[in-house]
């Protein structure tokens, strides 16, 4: 670049030692000339690095004038700076001590979100602990124990027994989200995992991803589907079905970030613990009294 | 002029980049479904539409708020009870036709609300208003299982009935004999 530099004369040139900044030797330079000096290029060249770096930066400033635009307009109609809109982060308490295993929330899921026949959403296990040390399992039929045909135990067998619905975990670092090829998790801001059912391909490795085993292949969309909390009620302010259909209000249903909420007073307060802690995914379903057996 | 025409193949080069570039923004915006990231990727890796697609499904199940509105006679019934906590569409049904049927009869006084059915089986599949005294009503939360809490009233129908002294241990109504539905005392 410096080869193709004008050499000057040592009176009249700007490349010279001393010469610089004379301004008698500048004046007498014309316009294409002074482009060619060294000067004039460094000073073309620096208008040009600032000018483009002023361009990148003018679209994050736009928007960013945008936000403040719409927050100022929001806190202007709120009542105070309380009443900002907040997007909200929500969770879910199950009280195992109150569920009675009366299965109304499994037929209120289904009705809500129209699941097909065998499979669920959400669904309550049942536990009995035997008094000869064995554990046995099984899911409360929505029809009722009186028709499911299950053999009836001994109750002087029986240790104790309990019932633990079970619904999506919500985790925080879900590992259905993390494994989709075509980006159909979606994480929505509230926190709430949620399947697009435009993108999903019906892969499944979401479905092998859940530790808790709440997604499936549901076969009249051929899409991953999985219990969502209802979101299509909690953005209208309702309670998700299931929670609604309760009728011992053992399924709590709040926002997280609202102190005076239901489920933040009881997560200050009780005791609670969650499902397969020690796998990291942090869910937001929390039990309370939940048996160290359950899994 | 000289120096421009040496710099000929840096056009050159300058004019495919140009021509790369606008060819990778148009696949990519082909390729990439709309609302994709949002603005500045504010959401993150996923189509910000089907957010708004997800939450605009109706809802199904109704509030119990909903039946209070006409109902405040039940509410006051209920507040104090035993079933405070049981919904009206464990008994009632979704009923969501009888609201629609409510809600236009508010507006216009031509318009008829349609009588409650006969229980047949689970309400809470039924999309229409239920009034029943069948027991299974109430069989379906409190026949005695294994797996109940010690807090919740478990009945065992054949011995309970027999305490009781019941007169007719095989009629179907027999629970409201003595209990109410709304308020369960005794």
């Amino acid at each position: 670049m410096f080869n193709i530099l004008p050499q000057k004369d040592s009176n009249t040139g700007c490349n010279c030692d001393g010469g610089c900044g004379s301004e008698t030797s500048a004046d007498e330079l014309t316009e294409a000339e002074f482009l060619k000096s060294r000067r004039g290029f460094l000073e073309k060249a620096t208008t040009f690095m600032l000018g483009t770096a002023s361009l990148t930066l003018l679209p994050a400033s736009l928007v960013l004038s945008k936000e403040a635009a719409g927050t100022a307009g929001k806190a202007a109609t709120g009542a105070g700076a309380a009443a900002i809109e907040q997007t909200p982060l929500y969770g879910f308490m199950v009280d195992t001590e109150r569920c009675i295993g009366a299965g109304k929330c499994l037929t209120a899921c289904r009705a809500e979100n129209d699941v097909p026949e065998g499979f669920a959403r959400t669904w309550v296990e049942r536990y009995i602990h035997l008094k000869d040390g064995t554990v046995q399992v099984d899911t409360v039929p929505e029809t009722g124990y009186a028709d499911a045909g299950l053999p009836i135990l001994d109750p002087d067998t029986i240790e104790r027994s309990y019932f633990v619905p079970k619904l999506c975990n919500q985790c925080v670092d879900a590992p259905c989200n993390q494994v989709c090829p075509t980006h159909a998790s979606i994480t929505s801001p509230e926190g709430i995992e949620l399947i697009d059912p435009e993108l999903c391909i019906g892969c499944s490795y979401c479905v092998q991803a859940c530790p808790y085993g709440i997604r499936f292949i549901n076969p009249k969309t051929n899409n991953a589907d999985k219990c969502d909390w209802c979101y299509h009620r909690i953005t209208k302010d309702e309670q998700p079905a299931c929670v609604e259909a309760c009728p011992t209000g053992a399924r709590i249903f709040g926002r997280l970030d609202d102190p005076n909420s239901e489920i933040s007073k009881r997560l200050r307060k009780l005791p609670t613990s969650v499902l397969k802690e020690h796998l990291g995914t942090h869910p937001k379903l929390y039990y309370l009294d939940l048996p160290q057996e359950v899994i | 002029m000289k120096f421009l025409l040496d710099t000929k193949h840096l056009w050159i080069l300058l004019a495919l980049l140009v021509l790369g570039g606008v060819a990778a923004w148009e696949a990519r915006s082909w390729m990439v479904p709309d609302t994709y990231g949002d603005l500045m990727g504010r959401y993150g890796p996923y189509r910000a539409a089907a957010l708004e697609q997800i939450a605009a499904r109706p809802s199904v199940i109704i509030a119990d708020s909903v039946c209070h509105e006409c109902h405040q006679d039940v509410e006051e019934e209920r507040t104090d009870s035993k079933h405070a906590t049981v919904r009206c569409i464990h008994c009632h049904g979704l009923a969501r036709k009888h609201v629609a049927q409510a809600q236009a009869a508010a507006k216009s006084p031509d318009a008829t609300i349609a009588p409650a059915q006969e229980w047949d089986g689970d309400p809470l599949t039924k999309i229409d208003l239920y009034i029943t005294q069948d027991r299974a009503t109430c069989l379906v939360c409190h026949e005695e299982n294994v797996g109940m809490p010690e807090w919740f009233q478990k009945i065992n129908v054949e011995e309970h009935l027999d305490d009781q002294g019941a007169e007719e241990p095989d009629s179907k109504e027999t629970c409201f004999e003595c209990h109410g539905g709304h308020d369960t005392a005794p």
